[in-house]
């Protein structure tokens, strides 16, 4: 991505990163997106050492039988290429881990079957100033790194929550669909079995007729 | 690069300060964002499932993937949950929008590229926050006078009310979810004992006709 001077994209980044020095940075982001095969999302980690946290949790999940779907596998790919994360066949999973490297990380679901899933994840990128920062920007004090410590754990509860409220939202899934099927199913079945009995009778009926009977006789 | 000239540079300067600009409008509330890569065509969409009453304010731009001078066009469109159109813009590289939402549900935000002469990839920049993250502390800090350290500590005592605020909403939520599930608990004990005498019922009226009919027919 080091773009040869020109590069509009690069610049936004270049700019970014300037405001995120001067005004401190703050990354979340928490949205759901459809997954036919395979999506990514990428996020730009600012400083090494930043830790990147967040959970992802399928949301729709309109299967039959519980067992048709295997799940979706989850990877976190660095700026230098290696997948740094990877889990499998998951339905939703937290994750954290250090951003070793400053850069665009790539955060991909993949959804084996052919059917759409909607995953709803939460990505946070947290920045802790150091001893090193300390030194080099009088603005700051040890003060701020604690509070950016605090502000690190209320970002993490508040990771938490998301996580709850999309199981919530799955869970809302199942009991609606458990409802639906509940409905539909019982009545299905009320008018099977009349409709079964009904022929049962008519059946019956048909085999002692007179015809029929005249000609066993 | 050895051949750029001192206009080019300065266009670039330019280019840079305009950037820096705009985004500073983002680093208030949250610099940095989730990128997605648009396909060239077809429509990318991401959602949120929000309450209402929450106020929404994002922020978009478009960019090639490979560097390039200029920018691609793209348009969105951000549907409530009801389908009401709430932010329809075309043919642009960078737009905001906010709204503040009336209903809860999901809403939905879709993206397709206009044009696309380059027919190299686009990258979205979308920077999309709710509720506490939209709050714009910069006015709180004149109006309150307030700064520095008591600043910090103010926006984390935002940030605790909005998350006792998102567990008092959980547990309306769970307490919804446990009606229903109690209610569908029930359901299913009465449908099963109905479907019991409904069997019941239909045998033993099967056997009344046939004996009644049989007997009309002297058969037995």
């Amino acid at each position: 991505m080091a773009g040869e001077g020109g590069g509009s994209r690069a610049l936004f980044l270049m700019a970014l990163l300037l405001t995120a020095s001067l005004y401190g940075v703050r990354q979340a982001s928490a949205l759901a997106i459809s997954v036919t095969d395979r999506e990514c999302v990428y996020e730009y980690v600012f400083y090494e050492g930043d830790n990147v946290s967040g959970n992802f949790v399928v949301v729709d999940h309109e299967v039959f039988w519980g067992s048709d779907s295997p799940g979706i596998d989850f990877e976190v790919t660095s700026p230098a290429g290696n997948v740094v994360h990877s889990a499998k066949g998951k339905s939703g999973d937290k994750f954290e881990l250090k951003g070793l490297r400053a850069g665009m990380y790539k955060f991909c679901f993949i959804n084996p079957s052919s059917v759409p899933e909607t995953v709803s994840f939460y990505i946070h990128v947290g920045h802790i100033p150091n001893e090193h920062n300390l030194a080099k920007d009088e603005h700051l004090d040890p003060v701020n790194v604690k509070i950016a410590e605090l502000k690190e754990g209320l970002d993490s509860i508040t990771a938490e929550q998301h996580y709850l409220k999309a199981r919530d939202t799955r869970h809302r899934h199942t009991n609606e669909s458990t409802r639906r099927r509940l409905h539909f199913y019982t009545l299905t079945e009320y008018l099977a079995l009349g409709c079964v009995s009904g022929l049962q009778v008519l059946y019956i009926r048909r085999l002692f007729s007179k015809s029929v009977a005249y000609n066993r006789v | 690069m050895a051949m750029r000239t001192a206009e080019a540079s300065s266009a670039a300067l330019v280019r840079v300060v305009a950037m820096v600009a705009a985004v500073a409008m983002m680093a208030a509330g949250r610099a940095g964002a989730v990128w997605v890569k648009l396909p060239n065509s077809g429509t990318k969409c991401v959602s949120e499932e929000i309450n209402a009453h929450v106020v929404v304010m994002g922020e978009y731009s478009a960019f090639y993937e490979e560097d390039m001078k200029d920018t691609p066009t793209i348009s969105s469109k951000i549907t409530s949950p009801y389908g009401n159109t709430l932010h329809h813009k075309e043919n642009v590289s960078s737009d905001t929008f906010a709204f503040t939402t009336t209903e809860s549900g999901n809403y939905l935000g879709c993206f397709w590229v206009d044009s696309n002469p380059h027919g190299s990839e686009v990258s979205l920049n979308i920077d999309w926050k709710t509720g506490i993250a939209t709050k714009d502390w910069e006015t709180v800090a004149k109006k309150e006078k307030i700064e520095g350290v008591e600043l910090e500590l103010t926006k984390l005592e935002g940030l605790v009310e909005a998350i006792r605020e998102n567990l008092e909403y959980l547990k309306t939520r769970e307490a919804e979810m446990r009606e229903v599930s109690e209610k569908t608990n029930a359901w299913v004990a009465w449908f099963s004992i109905m479907a019991l005498a409904a069997c019941i019922c239909t045998s033993l009226l099967q056997l009344w006709y046939l004996q009644t009919y049989f007997r009309k027919k002297k058969l037995i």
